[in-house]
């Protein structure tokens, strides 16, 4: 059987559910939350390099590296804020807290 | 690309390129010069940095057109966002320096991330293509997540910015899916070529690209059912913080909403204005029920912040000139009670340190009658109650709405106005009529001089209304 | 045949270890199958002819991301079992929604169906006869520069925010001073003592 697009979109929305299903389960834990978000974005690279290589269009790859220094920079300042907040509470569980009521 | 095209290109971009270079070089002196002198200087350094980029996209930037290969788009909307969003933004700081010197969060930092989180609002507000919207949000956004959290040993910050991030970083990947779909669907990212490629048609995986992309755009202004993190975060953050969070970036994430709905997608304009319309609906209906309830300022702020980006989106639903016009009018006129109104937040300071509760305004009107009435006026202004320059923001909004035939959303956009007006009203009520004793110092110049302006300006401005309004019928805006 | 094996391979190793990122028990098990889920992604980029892209991820992600999440979860102190609270409470909502995410997603890629100008309104054609880094460096550097540049400012960005957040500066610690070391002569570094036998350097 060949592997076209449609093979490439499917894994990228397969992916992106659970990304999705990730955040929605995993209310509490902050770090699977972040991971659950590079999911996402993995998701997001498969789809443009996918149509990239099926349109023979360069911009595809072009955005797929630019979302990959984003999400790079993206997960320092995540995980920075995360170390602060951590240093300030003792865990990292985000719904325990209501200081303030969400 | 050659030597002449770059400069052609460069010359579009003076505001960005100061914005960016005086970033770097108040990073580089903060570094290299010790002491709450070099803090000062920085800070001072930076409002100028920030409002001569605003005024530069208004005298510097002399012609108008798209740079990069259509990656960057300098026209009219540009131009007046920027210059809204620079000045605005330099009020923020002025509005912040009391603050942190009073709280010791003054590090030279604060400064650079603001600069640079404009910079990102800038390339909002230009971006002709996917790749620059989402560098620009990214840019705006990192920014604003670690202002969210700069006071870092206070664990409400901190939860603030852990909030602000998650749930901001979940709306870039969902912005990011639509992009992708969007991309495979036109076979470019450049918006000139998704609007053509959107004129052959709508189908399956391009309409729900653009609805990904609404969603994550929705995030960025509050807007429910996207609202979630807006009250949690205005009140944990630190006060500037937010009173920079309500202006600026609202702003330019309308804008580039705007954009983003009228020229790529113009052609479906039938697909998305129902979304937009169940999305302007739900925020002004949340927002106006949501802040009944609140005691906690900041957050009657947040939801008041809510219900406006509602009537904003109103003004796009209607996807006319008139629309985008009374969109414009109504955010310079939110940013200026907003403003305002945080100005007064800021001055609600007593021996002991910050007070935010509403009930810790009951009668300064008898203490501090500047002060009273400049809340007074402001709240009347953001409510929309009649003869207030806010009145006539919302009122445009809602003849653009009428103009476009889409008189249920009208209506609901007035109820909704009556229901927020309560509210406000009650805040006016506590200032002249409750009992209290609360004392607040006084308040710093720049905190006192920018609540007593944008008071002021809430009624003082009501000749340029006039004026616009007869403009706008002359160009044949206004007209039924 | 080799590369329809190896898509399958790939996208069901990529599919199965994402899934145990979200559902594993121990956050450094979630960073471990994250590892092997970019790996199996960069092997899928590799069947689609984005070799640098491919690189990257392992590089950048792997290499850079992925170790840094290690890190963080190392670092920090975590009660695990706690944070395993309420999972069983939301899987019903979490699947519910994921079922219908993935409904709709399916009928949109079931249906994909590009524009019939999309090949005609491509920006950067992928040019004949240049491997794939030649042809992302000719247009990155050009055509793309202003998102390039604008990258650069992200990185700062998130290096300021990094550092404002987590630096903090002790007083009293000794630092290394370059310039003092560097700057260090003989005259300062040697005392000539004339030593008379059977005296040391005591009085």
């Amino acid at each position: 059987m060949e592997i076209g697009l449609g093979h490439y979109l499917a894994v990228a929305a397969v992916l992106f559910t659970i990304g999705v299903f990730g955040i929605f389960v995993n209310r509490k834990n902050v770090i699977i939350l972040l991971m659950s978000v590079e999911l996402i974005l993995l998701s997001v690279n498969v789809n443009l390099v996918a149509f990239s290589a099926f349109l023979g269009d360069l911009a595809g790859q072009v955005f797929a590296l630019f979302v990959l220094t984003v999400a790079a920079a993206e997960a320092a300042v995540g995980l920075a804020i995360l170390v602060v907040y951590f240093r300030n509470r003792g865990d990292i569980s985000v719904e325990g807290v209501n200081l303030m009521k969400g | 690309m050659t030597a002449d095209m770059l400069s052609q290109d460069l010359s579009l971009l003076i505001p960005e390129l100061l914005l960016a270079g005086g970033a770097m070089a108040l990073l580089m002196l903060g570094v290299f010069m010790k002491g709450e002198g070099a803090n000062k200087l920085v800070q001072w350094l930076a409002v100028v940095l920030l409002a001569g980029a605003g005024l530069a996209s208004l005298f510097l930037v002399t012609g108008e057109g798209q740079a990069f290969d259509g990656g960057f788009i300098f026209d009219g909307l540009a131009r007046f966002s920027k210059v809204a969003i620079g000045v605005v933004a330099a009020i923020a700081l002025l509005l912040a320096m009391p603050y942190l010197k009073a709280e010791k969060l003054g590090k030279i930092e604060y400064s650079v991330l603001m600069t640079l989180a404009v910079t990102g609002m800038f390339m909002m507000v230009s971006a002709n293509d996917l790749i620059s919207m989402y560098m620009g949000i990214e840019l705006q956004s990192l920014s604003l997540y670690v202002l969210a959290a700069f006071n870092r040993d206070s664990l409400r910050a901190s939860e603030a910015g852990l909030k602000y991030f998650v749930l901001g970083a979940l709306s870039s990947g969902l912005l990011l899916y639509g992009s992708s779909l969007v991309y495979g669907f036109a076979g470019a990212t450049g918006f000139n070529e998704i609007a053509i490629a959107v004129q052959s048609g709508p189908s399956v995986g391009l309409t729900f690209g653009l609805v990904f992309v609404i969603c994550g755009l929705a995030f960025k202004v509050s807007a429910a059912p996207f609202h979630m993190w807006t009250p949690d975060v205005y009140e944990g953050a630190p006060t500037p913080v937010t009173a920079f969070f309500a202006t600026a970036p609202k702003m330019a994430a309308i804008v580039l909403l705007a954009r983003v709905l009228i020229e790529p997608f113009g052609g479906m304009v039938e697909q998305w204005r129902d979304v937009i319309w169940i999305v302007a609906v739900l925020s002004m209906g949340i927002g106006a029920f949501g802040a009944l309830t609140q005691t906690n300022i900041k957050r009657l702020m947040a939801y008041s912040s809510i219900s406006n980006m509602g009537y904003a989106l109103v003004a796009i639903a209607s996807a006319s000139q008139t629309g985008l016009w009374a969109l414009l009018v109504y955010m310079i006129l939110y940013m200026i009670g907003v403003i305002g109104s945080f100005g007064a937040i800021l001055s609600m300071r007593t021996r002991e340190g910050m007070v935010e509760q509403i009930s810790d305004l009951a009668g300064i009107a008898q203490r501090n009658p500047g002060l009273g009435w400049s809340i007074t006026a402001l709240m009347f202004s953001i409510g929309g109650l009649p003869f207030m320059v806010g009145f006539f923001g919302k009122f445009f909004v809602v003849f653009a709405a009428v103009q476009e035939g889409m008189l249920i959303l009208a209506v609901l956009a007035v109820l909704f106005s009556v229901v927020g007006a309560a509210y406000y009203l009650r805040v006016v009520k506590t200032v002249w009529f409750d009992e209290g004793e609360v004392e607040f110092v006084p308040a710093a110049v720049s905190v006192y001089w920018v609540t007593r302006l944008a008071g002021l300006a809430t009624v003082l401005l009501l000749p340029v209304i006039g004026w616009l309004v007869f403009r706008a019928y002359s160009v044949g805006l206004a007209t039924l | 045949m080799l590369a329809t094996l190896a898509f399958w391979a790939f996208s069901g190793v990529a599919i199965a270890s994402a899934f145990m990122v979200v559902i594993a028990r121990n956050p450094v098990r979630s960073v471990l199958f994250l590892i092997l889920a970019f790996f199996s992604a960069a092997g899928l980029f590799v069947l689609l002819g984005a070799e640098f892209l491919a690189m990257l991820l392992i590089v950048v992600y792997v290499g850079a991301v992925a170790v840094l999440f290690l890190f963080v979860v190392m670092m920090l102190d975590i009660d695990f079992a706690e944070l395993k609270q309420g999972f069983l409470s939301y899987l019903p909502l979490g699947g519910a929604f994921a079922l219908v995410l993935a409904a709709l997603l399916a009928m949109t890629v079931a249906t994909w169906q590009a524009s019939d100008q999309a090949q005609s309104l491509r920006a950067a054609a992928m040019p004949d006869g240049m491997s794939n880094i030649e042809a992302l460096g000719t247009v990155i550097y050009d055509q793309y520069v202003y998102f390039f540049q604008a990258a650069g400012l992200v990185l700062l960005v998130a290096m300021i925010g990094a550092i404002v957040l987590t630096l903090r500066h002790k007083d009293g610690v000794k630092r290394q001073s370059v310039t003092a070391q560097v700057g260090r002569d003989r005259k300062e570094a040697i005392e000539m003592l004339d030593i008379k036998p059977g005296q040391g350097i005591g009085e």
